[in-house]
């Protein structure tokens, strides 16, 4: 397995489609996604090749579910399946030197992140294929999302760490388990609110979602980086939750403007993007809703970009963003509206729209009117009740915890959690991925876990796994005993978790 | 109650459309030789004179069967006549230099006369002001009177002014002094129960025309009124065709602002605080509320009505005009020329359900109906009439959101001044509120105006004489408790509704929202209610949200509805099961995990809990119908150390029995 590593990239990922190519010769039709594209055919070919075998073979014995990983010397394969028959693999290198260690759920998280946030703008894979039998629409569409997607991961770095931007480079720096082993991709993050501001901001929902008349919308409120209300099904929440942070919120405008000068003062700019998908535009009608600087907060307070298109041609709903709801089947025109810190974002449902007579901006206008007052009254209250970015710490706890059900976690802030030693973080980050191969085994079974381990520099590492809800902690009071530990646990589920995690 | 206002509801009498309504029957007074009728407004008396009798009805309690008593007086031209305040002595004018006082019991009498050729008496009024009993006014000022219980008159004081007429009303205790050559110049004073103040000097606002350089006011044209406990004073420009009012405070008079005319002849009466303009050659009423800062009236003008009058009901006559024309049966005319009006009105009932037909803001209407007092209960009943039909009209949320702070705020407002009393008696189970048999909680006289002047100290007080003269209603305000707005509007509406949740969801959330804002608390059932319109219009993501910011107030009840609706969607159900932990409802969170399926986590819950209030069969039975023998093996174990004696239980026999035949290899 270790002659798979022939270059220098330490990052393989690809998309491929196991009903496609089944002819010899034909095989490259498989592929919908290769990362790097500078790869040579014959070992993309290869990697989809070993990868398709294994999930051939695993299949053999569990059909339901095939292969999920293989551990090699060196490196480790992660395979998702993102819909039926179209599997994403990623390959990593494994350098305990570099800290090139991971959680394969972590990992398999960013492939699921990334295909979900890619079916909420484009629809499903299997749709586009079933749309434009060649594939090269969907790899036209594919290309840059995957590529955009991942550049957030290079350009994350880059902006928090800022004096080490020169020796990284454009490698891509995958989160390894500093970060992600007190954190949860694909749940949201949320504001707790006071319950008089609660009732303030539900009104304002219905405010919002009464600027479109009659319409069905749906309506999300994010504070800075949390979400404050939101009125979509889970999924859609999460998969609008992580764009919003990623490219929408005050937060993500501010650093993307902060790495445009970046590049600007070096000169870099991002040529090489930009002329791949050059090229594969002219085919096809390209939309990079992942594409990095394209939004900007106008005067009337709409953020707007030109992703979509230019507002002078054609109609003029046409330059306006679009995604697909999951749980509705339906696709929405997305609005966003930032005050300071507040980002709302409304969705109107676009048959509605048409059919309806109503135009966007006669919705905007309602917004404006209507809601901008209420909307900095409710700004200016949550800010004055946030409690800034360790409003969350709880003192002598590092900690997560995961609502599995309502996708939505809380831990502590990244800059307490970088207080923590690497063997407390590492033993962590090896007690989860114990528990979730626990999980994963015990999928339809009443889950209900408790452990409590002594890591090598005497901190506690516990995780306490109670139907859909998960609790990590690290505990680094070397004095405690596992007596002390679970009391401390006890105390902090009774006062944080409502007392849902019982300790034996 | 209907709910709904309609215009169809106000053709009460004669059919027209009116917003105001001469009380049916009236009061009527048929003495022969009648020479005269007088209106004694300080005792609310209305008096008849023959030649040598003096007839008086009570008008305060208002009661059309009521017996006049009977004076005798020696005979004499009578100008004004007017009882004192304890109705002990009747004083007479008798011509422009003499009063005669009769004492009703010691039949004494006792004539005042003040110096011929050099003033005149333009009239008089008793006083309960501590200074003096009685006040005459003459052409040259006002002489102020201590009168003892024999009779005996002492000057006290005498106020030098050179007056043309005056006006004075009891009410108001305020009497104005016109001088002049135009009438205009005006010095007022109050008579109060604090002493006598001397209001500041001030100037009457008149137009001239070409043809009418000098128009000079007469006594009609000058208005004092009471409303909200403040008093205003009207004043008819003909030559603008403007009513101009005055707002009297203790050290100022300012000029509030002018209403328009539509008639040559004018008329005003005051009922429950608002201002009945009669236009009276127009032949209708406008009514204005003065509380509001706007000059624009509360509805459109129509003509005044009398009401339950039947055709067939002859020589009817109404109590307060000063005439003794008889009106004709057949044909009412409204507004005869021999008709005069007394401030405040005796007879115009308002009724709500017009003015609501024809008025189309309802918020403001609202805020209108709240400030009502004559009737509380009838405005409130409307109030909630009208919030009920705003919901079910699906008026746009904003409106209803209005409305509702309207009421919420009145609400709050009336308990802070402490006006509002909850009622007691009231039964749960009734659809509307039963108010007749609430007579305990009667408050007299609120319209005093106390709680306006708290808030608005520099302003002239009332009299507190005053309070005795207004109505007594069976509700003293109007205001709707949260509780109440929840039963008779949420709650009721909630069936038509049910499939617009959404839309009565937005508005319980505006109502929540108002509520809390006062600090207010209300009904448990409607945050039950709120989730059973989220779950039925599947909005989880709310459902979920309203449950962990506490906008849904947590509760055993609340817990039970999500546990109930969460039979559609499972993190309902957690959402509920979750609320029953927190609330250290263990009993019902044990039983519910039962039912779940989650019986292992029950028990250890259980356990931990030490709670063994829950049937030991429920955890056994899971187990045994899961066929889990270890885990009904450790049930059985776990139980024995948590109940005492458990081991000695019927219970224990079975399972340990079933266990041991389906497998003797587990250990117990």
């Amino acid at each position: 397995m270790a002659s798979m590593s022939s270059g220098d990239e330490s990052l393989r990922l690809c998309v491929f489609d196991l009903r496609r190519g089944q002819t010899e010769g034909q095989e490259l039709d498989k592929i919908l996604f290769f990362h790097p594209p500078e790869l040579d055919v014959s070992t993309q070919l290869s990697v989809t090749g070993l990868s398709e075998g294994l999930i051939t073979f695993t299949r053999l014995f569990s059909p339901e579910a095939a292969c999920e990983v293989i551990e090699a010397e060196r490196h480790s394969h992660v395979f998702f399946e993102a819909e039926t028959d179209i599997w994403m693999v990623m390959v990593v290198e494994k350098n305990k030197d570099t800290g090139a260690i991971w959680r394969i759920d972590a990992l398999r998280g960013m492939l699921k992140e990334v295909h979900s946030l890619f079916v909420m703008f484009h629809g499903s894979v299997r749709a586009l294929l079933e749309k434009e039998p060649t594939g090269g629409l969907t790899r036209a569409q594919l290309y840059p999302f995957i590529t955009d997607y991942l550049s957030t991961f290079q350009k994350r770095s880059r902006s928090e760490d800022w004096c080490c931007d020169l020796f990284v480079g454009k490698k891509l720096q995958l989160p390894n388990f500093r970060e992600t082993t007190l954190s949860e991709r694909g749940t949201v993050q949320m504001l707790t609110l006071a319950r008089d501001t609660a009732l303030e901001v539900q009104s304002l929902v219905q405010v919002l979602e009464s600027c479109a008349g009659n319409l069905q919308c749906h309506s999300m409120i994010l504070f800075q980086d949390l979400l404050v209300s939101t009125t979509l099904s889970p999924d859609d929440t999460t998969n609008l939750f992580t764009f919003a942070v990623m490219r929408l919120t005050s937060q993500a405008l501010l650093s993307s403007d902060a790495s445009s000068w970046s590049y600007l003062r070096k000169g870099t700019g991002s040529s090489e993007t930009s002329s791949t998908s050059g090229s594969i535009d002219s085919q096809h009608h390209v939309i990079r809703p992942l594409q990095n600087d394209k939004w900007k907060k106008g005067k009337d307070g709409f953020l707007v970009t030109d992703v979509w298109g230019l507002e002078t041609g054609g109609s003029p709903d046409s330059a306006i963003p679009i995604v697909w709801l999951q749980q509705r089947q339906e696709r929405v025109y997305l609005l966003a509206y930032q005050y300071k810190s507040l980002t709302l974002l409304l969705l109107l449902p676009t048959t509605a729209v048409l059919n309806g007579g109503l135009s966007v901006s006669a919705v905007k206008h309602q917004v404006i009117e209507q809601a901008s007052l209420r909307i900095m009254k409710i700004e200016e209250k949550i800010s004055r009740g946030w409690g800034g970015e360790n409003a969350y710490h709880v003192k002598g706890y590092r900690y997560l915890v995961v609502d599995t059900d309502l996708e939505v976690s809380r831990a502590s802030p990244s800059g307490k959690v970088a207080t923590l030693a690497k063997e407390s973080l590492l033993a962590l980050n090896k007690l989860r991925e114990e528990v979730d191969l626990e999980k994963s085994r015990a999928k339809r079974q009443e889950r209900d876990l408790e452990i409590c381990i002594r890591a090598k520099n005497n901190a506690w590492v516990i995780a306490r796994v109670s139907r859909d809800k998960e609790l990590y902690m690290a505990l680094e009071k070397a004095s405690d005993t596992l007596l002390d530990a679970t009391d401390a646990v006890g105390r902090f589920s009774n006062r944080y978790c409502s007392g849902a995690f019982l300790m034996d | 109650m209907s709910s709904r206002p309609s215009s169809s509801q106000t053709s009460v009498g004669s059919g027209a459309l009116s917003h105001a309504y001469i009380q049916h029957p009236s009061l009527r007074c048929n003495v022969p030789e009648s020479r005269g009728l007088f209106y004694d407004d300080a005792n609310r008396l209305l008096i008849c004179v023959t030649s040598s009798q003096v007839f008086s009805w009570e008008t305060a309690t208002f009661n059309p069967d009521v017996s006049p008593s009977v004076d005798s007086i020696p005979e004499g031209p009578i100008l004004s006549i007017r009882c004192s305040l304890g109705k002990k002595v009747i004083a007479v004018q008798r011509s422009d230099c003499e009063i005669q006082f009769f004492h009703r019991e010691t039949k004494q009498t006792l004539t005042h006369k003040c110096k011929a050729g050099s003033e005149s008496i333009l009239g008089f009024f008793w006083s309960d002001s501590p200074l003096c009993d009685l006040a005459v006014v003459k052409t040259s000022g006002m002489d102020l009177f201590a009168c003892d219980s024999a009779m005996n008159l002492r000057l006290v004081e005498t106020k030098k002014v050179n007056v043309n007429w005056y006006i004075y009303t009891h009410e108001s205790r305020l009497v104005l002094l016109a001088s002049g050559l135009q009438c205009k110049t005006i010095t007022g004073f109050q008579l109060s129960t604090a002493g006598v103040v001397r209001l500041p000097k001030f100037e009457m606002t008149l137009a001239t025309t070409e043809s009418n350089s000098k128009p000079i006011i007469s006594p009609g044209d000058v208005h004092l009124i009471t409303v909200y406990g403040r008093i205003y004073c009207l004043q008819v420009d003909m030559e603008a065709m403007l009513l101009h009012t005055y707002r009297f405070y203790r050290d100022a008079v300012v000029q509030q602002g002018s209403l328009p005319i539509y008639s040559s002849k004018l008329s005003v009466s005051v009922v429950d605080n608002l201002l009945l303009v009669h236009q009276i050659d127009a032949k209708v009423v406008i009514i204005y509320d003065l509380f509001v800062d706007s000059r624009a009236p509360v509805s459109a003008p129509l003509p005044l009505l009398w009401r339950g009058y039947q055709g067939s009901d002859t020589s009817s006559q109404q109590e307060n005009e000063g005439t003794e024309s008889s009106t004709s049966s057949e044909n009412i005319v409204m507004y005869e020329d021999a008709w005069t009006f007394l401030v405040p009105d005796l007879i115009l009932d308002q009724t709500n359900k017009a003015i609501s037909a024809s008025s189309s803001d309802r918020s403001s209407l609202l805020e209108f109906l709240q400030r009502r007092k004559l009737e509380a209960n009838k405005a409130k009943q409307l109030c909630l009439g009208i919030a009920r039909t705003l919901i079910l009209e699906r008026r746009p949320a904003t409106q209803v959101t209005q409305a509702i702070d309207v009421l919420v705020t009145a609400y709050s407002y009336s308990v802070k001044a402490g006006i509002y009393k909850e009622l007691k008696n009231e039964k749960t189970t009734a659809t509307t509120p039963t108010n007749d048999g609430a007579s305990p909680d009667n408050e007299r006289g609120r319209a005093s105006g106390s709680s306006i002047d708290e808030e608005e100290e520099v302003e002239m007080n009332l009299p507190s004489g005053s309070a005795d003269e207004q109505q007594e209603s069976q509700l003293s305000s109007p205001a709707i408790s949260p509780d109440e707005l929840y039963k008779f509007v949420f709650a009721s509406v909630e069936e038509a509704m049910v499939e617009e949740s959404d839309y009565l969801v937005a508005i319980i959330t505006e109502f929540l929202r108002s509520i809390s804002a006062e600090k207010l608390k209300v009904d448990l059932n409607i945050y039950v209610m709120t989730v059973r319109l989220l779950a039925h219009s599947k909005r989880f993501a709310e459902l979920s949200l309203f449950t962990t910011n506490k906008i849904i107030e947590p509760s055993k009840e609340v817990a039970l509805q999500l546990l109930e609706s969460g039979g559609q969607n499972l993190r309902v159900r957690k959402l509920g099961l979750d609320m029953l932990r927190q609330l250290s409802l263990h009993h019902e969170y044990i039983s519910s995990l039962v039912q779940d399926g989650y019986y292992l986590e029950a028990l250890r819950y259980a356990q931990k809990r030490k709670v063994t209030s829950v049937r030991s069969s429920l955890f056994l039975e899971a187990a045994f119908a899961s066929n889990d023998m270890q885990h009904l093996a450790a049930i059985l174990r776990v139980l024995s150390e948590l109940i005492p004696g458990f081991k000695e239980t019927s219970e224990y026999y079975t399972f340990h029995g079933l266990l041991n035949e389906t497998s003797s290899s587990v250990a117990v």
